[in-house]
């Protein structure tokens, strides 16, 4: 079983939209796949037309892994199931940074769940803090979206930090996978952004880039992944070259 | 995701889109159209191993579904080398069919048209919570449509599935049949074989009015085999047709004094007559079917002339089997089977003997008695230099008591019979190997001394080959024959003996 989170210390970058795309993208070459939302908006449940779970609080996620199995709904696609998010979720964080060694439990009890799936795809909540520190610890490979902006330049800098500072607890940056989200071409500021972040950061970015495109916001519409209901756009193609390179990373990893 | 626990419902009638509906409670049910209908065919093969295991194998198409077990329905493609399960491409249905007899061909029990439709049931965001794949088989004759539904939950909806089977069940015409029902819902005119039918034998019968059921009976089985055999369908058709028409043969040398000694003669004759036809193709058949054996038997150097040898077995077996199919028809057999049937099944029967009036339960003691201490008495005297024709004189022995004991198995408790049939069974295979190692070292002399010349080069790599296979059979029946004693001590412990006499030796009892 391999775990990809993906994640971003910046919010509205496309985290939820890469979730569902790639979880999709995995399910469709034959892997069970569990796409847990732990993101308090509930997005990709909602993608996915599944309702939030009622019975699920924090006690149950850490302790009861049986709890969680039972909280887990089909979604309309074969091999693909969805732990949908529970709003008590939000102070997630909170209740795991006052447990100790908080740190392993979260990998523990997902693998308690997930003995069914071969992947697990992790839609995290956008901050860095306790959850996050599990989710990188826990991940095999960070799916990391960049918008190619001076700013998400400066927040994947903090986040590169933020996991040199985790060594002990056995997070390596060699599990970030980004890659450039919303991309528009006759930005100028957006070329130069790329050029210089992957000058910078030659094995951390992907070679593939999601261009910016109204059918990932028509997924709120449709509520479905991209892949399921326009799988010829852009879009679509730059979801299954981000899977494919994503794929190779974690056979490597 | 797909869950491995599937669940499948066997719903009667067609379930029209009408009668399925479009709502459960809040809950939408969508209903495909049909694709177009195709021809399928359940298969079987003659002593229904399938059915009798609650699985139905339909071929429709390039597809063989199976039904029944724990999988639910499983699929495979439907190619296959003859109609042997061995035959069939390895695959899940192939798997689950391993518990059917290896000899024994998969047949078209009935047939018919087939369609699918896809169900699937929604809430109100439009989320689908469970799914349905609707099979619909109409058969051809006077049997009822049926409709498999395959049930796909979606992992979390456990009401919804609950809610869907309920619907369904309460859509069909009557009540869900086991699969083991399923075909004879289908097609109900299909005959049922059986090769080991129960012949009810009550104490309080005649040993004539027994001695007559018992071989009306078996006469019927072979008569359920000819159209097997004539068809060629596979090799068991013709095992059992020999087998029940040698008990046929056995009783009426068994049952002493049952009918007149002019007539027991006659009707022996033309049981005999009946079976004659058959040796060959049979052989045959034997040597086919063992193959492997035969070239496990010898280094490969030698294996050149055993497929030259195998090769002329099987062209003969075609022309052995085309006789044997040309005889199944003559209208020579059919009166001479019909006509020996309707001596038994008549309202008279057939002319009694002096022992005809006896009550069938002190008569199968009688025999059984005396064949058993015969049995013993052959065999004490067997040594390790006894000639060889007395140890076929105890298999000859053995061979009756087991018939006797089996003809009237009925009468005795089965918990009786069973421990000293054990000890007995272990003798008979014991001396049935040194028997086979004989008759076919002797086969393949006739074989080697009578077959076409194939040229000379040929000729000698064959001699070499079946010279090489007559020693080791040779050696082979030389170590059976060293194990004859020791089978039959097992047999003749205090115990078996004392069981022997408490069951069949009233007086001694």
């Amino acid at each position: 079983m391999k775990i990809v989170a993906c994640y971003s210390n910046k919010g509205g970058v496309g985290k939820t939209a890469a979730s569902v795309n790639l979880a999709y993208a995995f399910a469709e070459t034959g892997s069970r796949v569990l796409l847990c939302d732990l993101d308090p908006q509930g997005a990709s449940g909602f993608y996915f037309r599944v309702k939030p779970s009622q019975k699920l609080d924090n006690d149950a996620f850490f302790e009861e892994a049986k709890q969680v199995a039972k909280a887990i709904r089909g979604s309309d696609y074969d091999n693909l199931d969805i732990l949908p998010a529970n709003m008590t979720f939000r102070d997630f964080d909170v209740f795991l940074s006052r447990m100790k060694n908080s740190q392993s439990r979260l990998k523990k009890s997902l693998k308690a769940v997930g003995s069914d799936y071969d992947i697990i795809v992790l839609d995290c909540p956008p901050n860095i803090s306790t959850l996050s520190e599990n989710v990188l610890q826990a991940a095999d490979l960070i799916v990391v979206p960049v918008i190619p902006t001076t700013l998400s330049e400066r927040t994947f800098e903090q986040l590169l930090e933020f996991v040199e500072g985790q060594e002990a607890t056995k997070v390596s940056k060699k599990k970030i996978a980004a890659f450039f989200s919303m991309v528009q071409r006759q930005k100028v500021l957006h070329g130069e952004t790329m050029a210089r972040m992957r000058d910078t950061y030659p094995k951390r970015i992907l070679k593939a880039a999601l261009p910016f495109s109204t059918d990932v916001e028509r997924m709120g519409v449709n509520r479905a992944p991209v892949l399921a209901f326009a799988s010829d756009r852009p879009s679509a193609k730059a979801y299954r070259q981000i899977f494919a390179e994503v794929q190779t990373r974690l056979r490597e990893s | 995701m797909k869950q491995s626990q599937r669940s499948v419902l066997i719903l009667p009638g067609m379930l029209a889109d009408e009668d399925l509906g479009t709502t459960i409670g809040d809950l939408e049910i969508q209903v495909s159209q049909p694709d177009a209908e195709t021809d399928f065919e359940i298969l079987d093969n003659h002593i229904g191993s399938l059915q009798m295991s609650g699985q139905v194998l339909i071929r429709a198409g390039k597809t063989l579904t199976l039904l029944g077990g724990h999988e639910g329905l499983i699929s495979q493609g439907a190619a296959s080398k003859g109609n042997l399960v061995t035959g069939l491409k390895d695959g899940p249905v192939k798997d689950a069919l391993q518990h059917v007899p290896p000899l024994r061909g998969l047949l078209g029990v009935g047939s018919g048209t087939i369609s699918h439709r896809d169900l699937s049931m929604t809430d109100d965001e439009n989320k689908t919570l469970v799914r349905a794949h609707l099979t619909t088989l109409n058969p051809k004759g006077g049997g009822d449509a049926v409709t498999i539904a395959a049930l796909h939950p979606l992992r979390g909806y456990d009401e919804a599935l609950e809610q869907l089977r309920d619907h369904l069940r309460a859509s069909a015409e009557t009540a869900s049949p086991d699969a083991a029902d399923l075909s004879p819902m289908l097609f109900p005119d299909q005959p049922r074989y059986n090769a080991k039918p129960d012949v009810a034998i009550v104490e309080n019968a005649t040993a004539w009015q027994s001695a007559g059921d018992v071989i009306t009976v078996y006469l019927q089985v072979a008569r359920e085999n000819e159209a097997g055999i004539i068809a060629d369908h596979d090799t068991e058709f013709l095992h059992d047709y020999r087998v029940a028409l040698r008990k046929v043969r056995s009783v009426l040398s068994l049952f002493k004094g049952v009918y007149p000694e002019e007539q027991t003669a006659k009707f022996k004759g033309i049981a005999s007559e009946l079976m004659s036809p058959t040796g060959r193709l049979r052989d045959l058949d034997v040597y086919l079917l063992a193959r492997d054996d035969y070239f496990a038997m010898l280094p490969p150097s030698l294996h050149k002339g055993l497929a030259l040898m195998f090769e002329m077995f099987r062209k003969e077996r075609r022309g052995a089997h085309r006789a044997l199919a040309a005889h199944l028809r003559s209208s020579g057999y059919h009166s001479a089977i019909t006509d020996l049937q309707a001596a038994f099944a008549g309202t008279d029967g057939p002319p009694k003997g002096p022992m005809a009036d006896a009550s069938v339960g002190d008569y199968a003691r009688r025999l059984i008695w005396k064949r058993y201490r015969k049995v013993c008495r052959i065999a004490r005297g067997i040594t390790a230099d006894t000639p060889d024709d007395q140890v076929h004189e105890l298999r000859i022995g053995c061979k009756k008591l087991r018939y006797l004991m089996e003809f009237f198995a009925p009468l005795y408790p089965a918990a009786a019979v069973k421990p000293i049939l054990k000890p007995l069974k272990r003798l008979q295979d014991n001396l049935g190997l040194f028997n086979d190692y004989s008759v076919q070292q002797a086969f393949l002399q006739r074989f080697m001394d009578g077959h076409e010349p194939l040229g000379h080069k040929q000729d000698l790599v064959l001699a070499q080959s079946i010279g090489a296979l007559i020693a080791v059979l040779h050696e082979r029946q030389k170590e059976e024959r060293a194990r004859i004693m020791a089978s039959f001590s097992q047999f003749d412990g205090a115990d078996i003996r004392s069981q022997f006499r408490s069951l069949f030796n009233a007086k001694e009892a």
